[in-house]
């Protein structure tokens, strides 16, 4: 994780009653050294849901990945049922599902190519095209919408110099709009890959998008 | 340690260590009484542990308010096949949002719950349905089902009983209608979340074809407190009918919004002014969903009278659903907030019935229409007569989601809408 402070530890932002770390909130002490995408083995996929680094041609279900995909087929009575795991693991180390690597996972788990893509574009965290280092979801549904989340949206928007749902130039950013992400009670909710940053005024956005080029610099 | 805002008003049964992040932890859990309950409950027969959580009362917390012993009861009393217990911890009903905090301060409480549910329906795994888009409780609740496979709470032969019991946490990947009990089990089954008709029901026909029973992460929150202090312990709490405490998820224009567990029955207008410290800017209070987005919503007079438990709600013409309170100040934009919300049910409308499919998308072009002022007051007659046949005519009531928030709306706020028309077509007229 990122040294870079940021005022924004989710959770209870803006009560000014909070004497925890972030870290301790987020449960980062307890989860510990745990690989981020590791199998384990009473989670079916343990998605980190998006990485910064990914690499679309990387090579499915191969080494760690196949470890994790065999563990993930002993946890169901029906190998169906390891579908949505498998696309995660995909999404995680691609970044997206494409029709091709749907196709690899339908033939990996003895299903049509038409029923995965079936099932991949029901979903909504599949993403079917690539995005941005970094997706960020704003949550704009009604909680969030009666205390200003279509002004949080526009400042992602205006700072990441992005259209709706278009990635940015350098590739950094992608912004869309999220349905409820169930922190209604710390509005606005935004989620950025993996992460939830709430309380989230429009001020605070240019602070956590250089938390993020930071945090991207380190990692990379 | 400060979770924000405590109010003396609550009772913290299942909240009690929210904000303590030593409790996570199976050693600081155990200390503190853990796993007492999965003692006890492993030494009585299944059907006394399911007549104990029928005594207490206890209904469901995902919405629906069914008294969970009877659910329990429905399952076959000697299997021949396996049997599920599945955790709906698929929170993403707008305006809900204590799954999470349940699951990331407490996740030992739930897993003793799943296992005591499991023993009671005599199954022998658990899948906890837990929404792809909670990264860290996912991660926090894969950690202590782990710590309790190592300490031999979960898996082969618990605590030495010979029972067998699996855990497993399962990520859904975004879809609000998997949180419907068969759109869950389709989902499990790695299918789309579409919802099948009942008959049959989950008990008879569950997940893989299996009898299965779904409980909501707080109802089975609630059930290691219910065995370790008995049925009539929890119904000192509460109301005849809705017994027990109840996580308000509260919302919107409030000055401390925040999850608060409160006995069911505390008048609305006392949860909002003194528990929430009122409405935020000295501003007038509008209007009040009290149970997520699918109930209809109230106004500030009905709000007054409402008691939050089951009945309650019904009484004024709304219902407790999960009892997400969301609150709307007298400045709220109502007619762009209700349009919010049917275009989020249109967005998450599996679209297998036509009603629901074709009906929300045309619901919220019209809304949109009247909030962009090119709205006609024909236009409220047909949403009053289209949401109608929304209502009861589709297999889950995603449908009749949509049509509560427009329906309601227009009976209770029509002024608002006829202002946006008014001031439409004088422009128009200009």
């Amino acid at each position: 994780m990122s040294d870079v402070p940021i005022k924004n530890p989710g959770w209870a932002g803006n009560t000014g009653e909070f004497d925890l770390t972030e870290e301790q909130v987020r449960g980062e002490d307890f989860i510990g050294e745990r690989p981020l995408h590791g199998g384990h083995s009473s989670v079916s996929a343990t998605m980190p849901y998006m990485l910064i680094e990914r690499n679309p041609e990387a090579e499915l279900f191969e080494g760690e990945y196949q470890e994790r995909f065999k563990k993930i087929l002993t946890r169901y009575p029906k190998k169906r049922a390891a579908l949505l795991p498998v696309l995660s693991m995909v999404q995680e180390l691609r970044g997206h599902v494409s029709p091709e690597s749907m196709d690899r996972v339908a033939e990996l788990l003895d299903l049509s190519p038409a029923y995965v893509r079936g099932v991949a574009t029901f979903y909504t965290m599949y993403n079917k095209r690539p995005v941005g280092r970094h997706l960020v979801q704003v949550c704009t549904n009604i909680s969030c919408n009666l205390c200003g989340a279509d002004e949080v949206l526009a400042a992602f928007l205006e700072s990441t110099g992005t259209e709706l749902g278009e990635t940015s130039g350098d590739g950094d950013f992608t912004v869309i709009e999220a349905e409820c992400l169930a922190a209604c009670g710390f509005p606005t909710c935004v989620q950025i890959n993996s992460r939830y940053f709430e309380n989230v005024t429009p001020a605070d956005v240019p602070e956590i998008l250089e938390h993020l080029r930071v945090q991207a610099k380190e990692d990379g | 340690m400060a979770y924000p805002y405590v109010s003396n008003a609550e009772v913290r049964v299942i909240s009690q260590y929210f904000g303590d992040p030593t409790h996570r932890r199976i050693d600081t859990y155990v200390k503190r009484g853990g796993y007492k309950a999965l003692e006890k409950a492993l030494a009585l027969e299944p059907d006394a542990v399911t007549e104990e959580v029928k005594a207490s009362g206890l209904r469901g917390r995902g919405g629906a308010g069914f008294p969970t012993g009877i659910k329990w009861s429905f399952m076959p009393k000697k299997p021949t096949r396996p049997h599920y217990l599945l955790c709906n911890a698929d929170e993403s009903e707008p305006g809900t949002f204590k799954d999470r905090e349940l699951m990331r301060w407490d996740p030992h409480q739930l897993i003793e719950g799943c296992l005591i549910g499991a023993y009671a329906i005599r199954a022998q795994h658990v899948y906890i349905y837990c929404r792809g888009e909670f990264f860290e409780v996912n991660q926090i609740l894969a950690k202590a089902v782990e710590d309790a496979y190592m300490k031999g709470y979960v898996g082969e032969d618990i605590l030495g009983t010979g029972t067998t019991i699996d855990i497993t946490v399962h990520q859904g990947a975004g879809a609000y209608i998997c949180g419907e009990e068969t759109g869950l089990m389709s989902s499990l089954e790695g299918d789309r979340g579409e919802p099948r008709v009942k008959p049959p029901f989950p008990a008879a026909v569950g997940v893989f074809g299996m009898p299965s029973t779904i409980n909501n992460v707080e109802t089975l929150a609630v059930v290691p407190h219910i065995i370790l202090n008995g049925g009539e312990w929890y119904r000192q709490w509460g109301t005849e009918k809705s017994p027990g405490t109840k996580l308000f998820c509260v919302s919107g224009h409030v000055r401390k919004p925040g999850n608060y567990e409160l006995p069911l029955g505390f008048p609305l207008i006392d949860l909002i002014d003194d528990v929430c410290g009122g409405i935020r800017d000295g501003n007038q209070l509008k209007a009040v969903i009290p149970g997520g987005s699918s109930v209809p919503l109230i106004n500030a007079e009905d709000a007054r009278k409402c008691e939050l438990d089951y009945e309650g709600c019904v009484e004024v013409g709304t219902m407790l659903g999960c009892a997400s309170v969301i609150v709307m100040d007298h400045k709220a934009d109502l007619v762009k907030q209700i349009r919010r919300m049917v275009d989020f049910y249109a967005h998450e409308s599996c679209g297998q019935c036509t009603p629901c499919r074709e009906g929300s998308a045309w619901t919220a072009r019209i809304l949109r229409r009247i909030e962009e002022g090119q709205g006609t007051e024909e236009d409220l007659d047909t949403l009053m007569e289209m949401t109608e046949q929304m209502v009861g005519t589709t297999i889950c009531v995603l449908s009749d989601s949509v049509a509560a928030p427009v329906q309601s709306s227009i009976s209770k706020f029509r002024e608002d809408y006829l202002e946006l028309i008014r001031s439409g077509e004088q422009a128009g007229a200009a």
